[in-house]
């Protein structure tokens, strides 16, 4: 049985709560958040025992095996590094940390202190995402990919936090060294992430302030953004975050030497793109027949997957834990390799300091 | 008035959540009232406009806007400042985010009574709950509603971030009252109407298929209009020998979700709609609440026994208790409030 202990007990917190209580052989032993009203509600809801208003006290008390830190991105360093000196594993929300610098300190203690460690990055363990990962393993697109694009949309409308963050010039999101950015973009970015090979890759960031938010006087926020990734000549990256495109999307498209796949994260559709045409006028016929079958099965398989109960949205999140806890039951490879998350947060270091930077 | 109010017209006087729906319509009766030194606590982000308004036309009274963060102990302390009576109407809808809803709801409201604890002067605290938090589970169709009913249990189950927002948001009134002697009234309005809100309430029926489900049928919809329910909630800040009383806030000559819709559709816009009755959005709250259930939330229990339990099972209501204590009488008859509601609709376009 795993001992769950949960710090930062927010709108996240549920989540977490909610996937991990349907996860055999765990138990959540304790939450915690330094208002302790918030710890408190936490508990009552999920009928959860105990609560702690500080995080050593929860480490002491109740030895968690593992820690899932869903606090603000700002105290996800000091409250991951805490856990990982009191023996705990990790799972930490995204974010991962506030820069590289962090991550790399983070994941150093996990070692020295042969912990493990994750982030939640639940796009890349959606059912899709998994099958082209499988596709991708068996050789699909004709070899590694070369050339990645992943579109990551953001409802600033819809989103009660977006809300609260224009109308609050204090708001903790507009501390973070990419603002609104890095508290979303990883995401899109660690998807590319993925399949570079190189530590240092080359970064390119163009960033811009939409129509939207300009036409609200509000000039500080970036939210329009486009950036090239390049792994040498080897590999290539496009990465596109934007408030602004409708439909928002949450694209990726991945570029073989022979084939290509698309996966869409809101329509959890898998669709494989033949590289090679058909001779003449049936280049206009068979293309969309097969489409047009694709995407049936891939109805046919999301009704299937509803009637089995396994079309939840969060339901990357849940692999992920399932892969964290399994890799700390079984000493199994941990789902994202720390060479990932480093270069995530690498990507994003550089796009912040890109768009950002002071003249 | 019965007896001699517990301030005087020179007492100061915290309306937090002065900007939202009904705050500015508090903030002019208390001025119709007569009271002078009134401070409306927004947040930074809020508008402001129809306060500036209010000001602006009672440039000889002393009325502060103050900007701040109940989340933030300090800002409360500087809200709290030399008040005599508290109108807390600040609150979060958290949409469907149970921390959402208890941070703007129960935390703000901690904060708020924390600072209070120095300030011994303080004659009355008025908070601002809703009908939502009571529970119809063990009552009957058509039963009466009142201040005495019993409350929602398990406002988890029910799917519905507010009414657990300001159920705790009740208990924590009330525990402060307990240890501090906190002196308070408890508000719950009920379905607050009028210029201003475009939507027709959910007790009427649900859009969420695209098809429009009128469930409501022949239960009487709790209206207040906001004028009516403002002047409630001023008159409960300087009545005398309320505390801790609770009182429900609704108007005279409430409309049926039936009558509702025949004229929201004659005055606003005409749509398609279908009836549901009561016995078949039971049963589908049932399945859905068990679909649910079962998928672990892979649909949200948007329906369920309890929602269906306080919005579409039907009761009558009462304002008795607001009239005999309070000594409220509804100043905008129904009819004019739904006849200037449905102005604003049409205006507005108005949302199903």
């Amino acid at each position: 049985m795993i001992k769950v202990g949960i710090v930062g007990c927010g709108k996240v917190a549920d989540d977490h709560v909610a996937l991990i209580r349907t996860i055999p052989d765990c138990e959540i032993v304790a939450v915690c958040d330094r208002e302790e009203l918030m710890a408190k509600q936490l508990c009552e809801r999920f009928k959860i025992s105990t609560h702690f208003n500080d995080v050593k006290s929860l480490l002491d008390q109740a030895q968690p095996d593992v820690v899932h830190v869903t606090t603000p991105p700002k105290s996800h360093f000091e409250v991951a590094k805490v856990c990982l000196q009191s023996n705990s594993h990790v799972f930490v929300e995204k974010p991962f940390t506030v820069n590289a610098g962090e991550a790399e300190e983070l994941i150093e203690l996990a070692r020295q202190n042969n912990l493990k460690m994750t982030v939640n990055h639940d796009q890349q363990f959606t059912t899709p995402a998994r099958a082209m990962r499988e596709l991708i393993a068996k050789g699909y697109l004709g070899g590694p990919p070369v050339h990645v694009e992943s579109y990551f949309g953001y409802d600033l409308g819809g989103a009660s936090y977006a809300k609260a963050l224009l109308g609050d010039r204090n708001h903790w999101v507009r501390q973070l060294p990419g603002k609104l950015l890095q508290n979303i973009i990883s995401h899109g970015i660690s998807k590319i992430s993925e399949f570079l090979e190189t530590d240092s890759p080359n970064v390119i960031a163009h960033g811009f302030v939409s129509p939207l938010l300009r036409s609200i006087e509000e000039y500080d926020i970036i939210d329009e953004l486009r950036v090239i990734i390049s792994d040498s000549e080897r590999f290539t990256a496009y990465f596109t975050f934007s408030s602004h495109i409708r439909p928002t999307l949450h694209l990726l498209r991945v570029y073989g030497s022979k084939n290509a796949i698309e996966i869409d994260h809101d329509k959890q559709t898998l669709i494989t793109i033949r590289g090679s045409s058909y001779k003449s006028f049936l280049e206009k016929i068979i293309p969309s027949c097969t489409y047009a079958g694709q995407y049936s099965s891939n109805l046919v398989n999301n009704v299937l997957r509803f009637v089995r109960r396994d079309l939840h949205p969060k339901s990357g999140s849940k692999y992920l834990i399932e892969s964290l806890y399994k890799s700390i039951t079984h000493d199994t490879p941990l789902p994202i390799p720390y060479k990932e998350i480093r270069l995530t947060m690498k990507i994003m270091d550089e796009i912040f300091s890109q768009i950002y930077r002071t003249e | 008035m019965k007896t001699d109010p517990i301030i005087t017209h020179n007492d100061r006087i915290l309306i937090t959540g002065a900007s939202g729906y009904i705050g500015p319509r508090v903030v002019e009766k208390m001025l119709e009232y007569g009271f002078s030194k009134l401070r409306c606590f927004v947040r930074p982000s809020s508008d402001i406009t129809k306060l500036e308004v209010i000001v602006d036309k009672n440039r000889d009274l002393d009325i502060q806007i103050i900007k701040g963060n109940l989340l933030k102990p300090e800002d409360c302390r500087r809200a709290m400042d030399g008040v005599d009576v508290v109108y807390h109407l600040a609150a979060g809808t958290g949409d469907k985010s149970y921390p959402d809803a208890f941070l703007n709801s129960v935390v703000t409201t901690k904060n708020l009574l924390e600072s209070l604890k120095s300030n011994r002067d303080l004659k009355r605290f008025v908070s601002i709950s809703s009908f939502s938090v009571y529970s119809s589970m063990k009552i009957r169709s058509g039963a009466l509603l009142d201040e005495t009913c019993s409350l929602e249990s398990e406002p988890q189950l029910r799917y519905e971030a507010y009414c657990y927002g300001k159920l705790k948001q009740d208990e924590l009134v009330m525990e402060y009252s307990k240890s501090s002697g906190l002196p308070y009234v408890i508000m719950r309005p009920g379905v607050v109407y009028g210029p201003g809100r475009s939507t027709l309430t959910g007790r009427v029926g649900t859009a969420t298929f695209g098809l429009y489900l009128h469930l409501g049928g022949s239960n009487r919809i709790p209206l207040t209009y906001i004028d009516n329910c403002a002047d409630a909630i001023a008159i409960a800040g300087f009545t005398a020998g309320v505390e801790g009383q609770i009182f429900n806030i609704v108007d005279d000559d409430l409309p049926t979700a039936r009558e509702l819709l025949r004229l929201y559709k004659k005055n606003v816009k005409s749509f398609f709609s279908v009836y549901v009755p009561h016995p078949i959005s039971y049963l589908f709250c049932i399945l859905w609440e068990n679909y649910s259930n079962w998928s672990y939330g892979q649909l949200p229990p948007t329906f369920n026994r309890r929602r269906w339990g306080a919005y579409w099972k039907g009761n009558r209501y009462s304002n008795e208790k607001l009239k005999n204590l309070l000594e409220w009488k509804q100043k905008v008859p129904t009819d004019i409030g739904l006849r200037r509601y449905f102005e604003f609709c049409r205006e507005t376009g108005g949302t199903k």
